[in-house]
């Protein structure tokens, strides 16, 4: 009888201990994730350019933007407008660029590409909705007009910028 | 549909891919145990592998650089690692600081061409 009162309370107690809560937290606050897909890589197509077209063999740089609550955050991209490093370069660079909208996540994000600002090298977007938006960043630089680049290594910065408005 | 494969794609592999982020989005300041220094405390997640180093930058509403103290200027998170850190801001700044930025800081001698260098700002609520 003893023993069949222990095992009763054994298991009752063990079920109890089995309806133990373990609650996994999470908390949605407005969040900005910048996300570089490809960095991005200049094509060589004549001695004095470098370009990321790629019909020149460049790659252009994707960056995805991610925003967890709308209309808290603006966007800012700036192509390169110097290297950040390369070999001794005694003439000037001509550097064009551009930031578009590519894919989005949110068929109204489309409307971003439109309501672009631009000025000197920067392009802002206002990021009116929650999701991911795309951008493709491109970049050209030519040399001296039409000097050869001396041999080396070159790289330029992009700087891709989430604000809270 | 072939936009919403490639998103579902990207989606799928976006493990793969790198990553700035920071929070919150509108920090607010508090008086700290330092007499006339207030503080605020900042989380910042990188997933962005060939990114080890971020600068902690303090500017006024029309970016204006502002003086500020943390443990670090310059904080190191690992990949994939979340970092939690403090600003220390002054009393008499506290009515012109308005963003908090991280902005990742890239290796000189690196081999790639182009780079991206992220930069998230964090607006601070003013208590008015």
């Amino acid at each position: 009888m003893i023993k069949r009162l222990a095992t009763i309370a054994l298991l009752m107690s063990a079920t109890s201990a089995m309806a133990v809560d373990s609650p996994i937290n999470g908390v949605v606050e407005p969040k900005c994730s910048i996300w570089t897909e490809t960095n991005g890589v200049y094509g060589h197509p004549l001695p004095y350019k470098l370009t990321t077209a790629a019909a020149d063999g460049g790659v252009a740089a994707s960056i995805r933007v991610d925003v967890a609550q709308a209309d808290y955050y603006k966007t800012k991209f700036t192509h390169p407008n110097s290297f950040s490093s390369s070999p001794t370069l005694t003439d000037a660079v001509a550097w064009t660029g551009s930031t578009v909208v590519g894919q989005v996540g949110v068929a109204g994000m489309s409307a971003y590409e439109a309501a672009k600002v631009t000025y000197n090298n920067v392009t802002e977007f206002n990021m009116t909705l929650a999701g991911s938006t795309w951008f493709t960043v491109a970049s050209s630089a030519s040399y001296g007009s039409t000097k050869a680049l001396p041999a080396g290594n070159y790289t330029a910065m992009i700087v891709a910028e989430c604000i809270a408005k | 549909m072939y936009r919403q494969v490639a998103i579902l794609l990207s989606f799928l592999f976006c493990t793969t891919l790198n990553a700035h982020e920071m929070t919150p989005a509108y920090p607010t300041l508090k008086p700290s145990y330092i007499d006339g220094v207030y503080v605020t405390k900042m989380k910042m997640f990188n997933r962005r592998k060939e990114i080890e180093y971020y600068a902690i930058q303090v500017f006024t509403h029309d970016w204006k650089p502002l003086p500020f103290a943390s443990t670090s200027k310059i904080i190191n998170v690992g990949h994939n690692k979340r970092k939690l850190f403090e600003v220390f801001i002054r009393s008499r700044d506290v009515d012109k600081a308005t963003y908090i930025c991280t902005e990742s800081k890239v290796f000189k001698n690196t081999e790639q061409v182009t780079l991206v260098s992220s930069k998230i700002c964090s607006k601070i609520k003013q208590n008015k």
